[in-house]
């Protein structure tokens, strides 16, 4: 599956490996450890942010039906 | 997290996870946006008023590990002046039967200032009805009850 912003999904696609694998081999086993993905995901995101201004894609204030859970702390 | 690829609904043309991050409760929540490739026939954009072939969604996504559950949540955040789809489903174990997984989907459909807003309305629910349908087996483990709209 590709990025929203074409140039966008390489950078995705390493973040989706390093993703994936901490959340099968670690989040749903239950282990707490921290996720190594930091990084990788900093790389991504400033890469997307980029390609949703130049689209002009409104991702800001728009308000959900909600999951009817507590929301988190960010 | 793989409901996209999905060969049954194929509209989906790109996916991006914008924020991601678990809470106090140990749950996994994420933020996408989605991009769909709707097809729509010039005179249908031309209607819409609109130059651009893709529409984009939001989605908030929970993982409770320890429940076993997840939960979705989208709305599109295009043509929002024309239509706003908000999704809500939640997969969880079927209380009698922790082998079954249930999925309770639910949209709430909103057309605006259009008079042919319930025919526009009742087509997107038969619609989303039937892709819960389709992608319930395609997405999901094993068999399972829908209760679906």
């Amino acid at each position: 599956m590709n990025s929203v912003g074409e140039s966008c999904t390489d950078l995705k696609r390493d973040y989706d490996q390093c993703f994936n694998r901490w959340f099968a081999e670690k989040f749903l086993k239950g282990d707490r450890s921290e996720d190594p993905c930091t990084e990788t995901f900093r790389k991504y995101q400033r890469c997307v942010q980029k390609a949703i201004k130049e689209k002009d894609i409104p991702v800001d204030g728009v308000e959900f039906m909600g999951p009817n859970k507590d929301k988190p702390e960010s | 997290m793989r409901k996209y690829p999905n060969p049954m609904n194929p509209n989906v043309v790109g996916v991006d996870v914008l924020d991601r991050g678990l809470d106090t409760e140990g749950r996994l929540h994420s933020h996408r946006l989605l991009s769909t490739e709707w097809g729509l026939p010039a005179i249908v954009r031309a209607i819409l008023g609109t130059n651009h072939t893709q529409t984009y969604v939001k989605e908030h996504s929970i993982v409770d590990p320890e429940e076993k559950k997840m939960e979705l949540c989208s709305t599109n955040i295009t043509l929002t002046n024309f239509i706003s789809v908000d999704e809500r489903l939640l997969y969880r174990p079927h209380p009698e039967n922790p082998e079954v997984t249930i999925l309770t989907q639910e949209a709430i459909i909103t057309v605006k200032g259009v008079s042919l807003s319930s025919y526009l309305e009742g087509m997107m629910a038969r619609r989303m009805s039937a892709n819960a349908r389709k992608g319930c087996s395609s997405t999901v483990m094993t068999s399972l009850p829908v209760y679906s709209l």
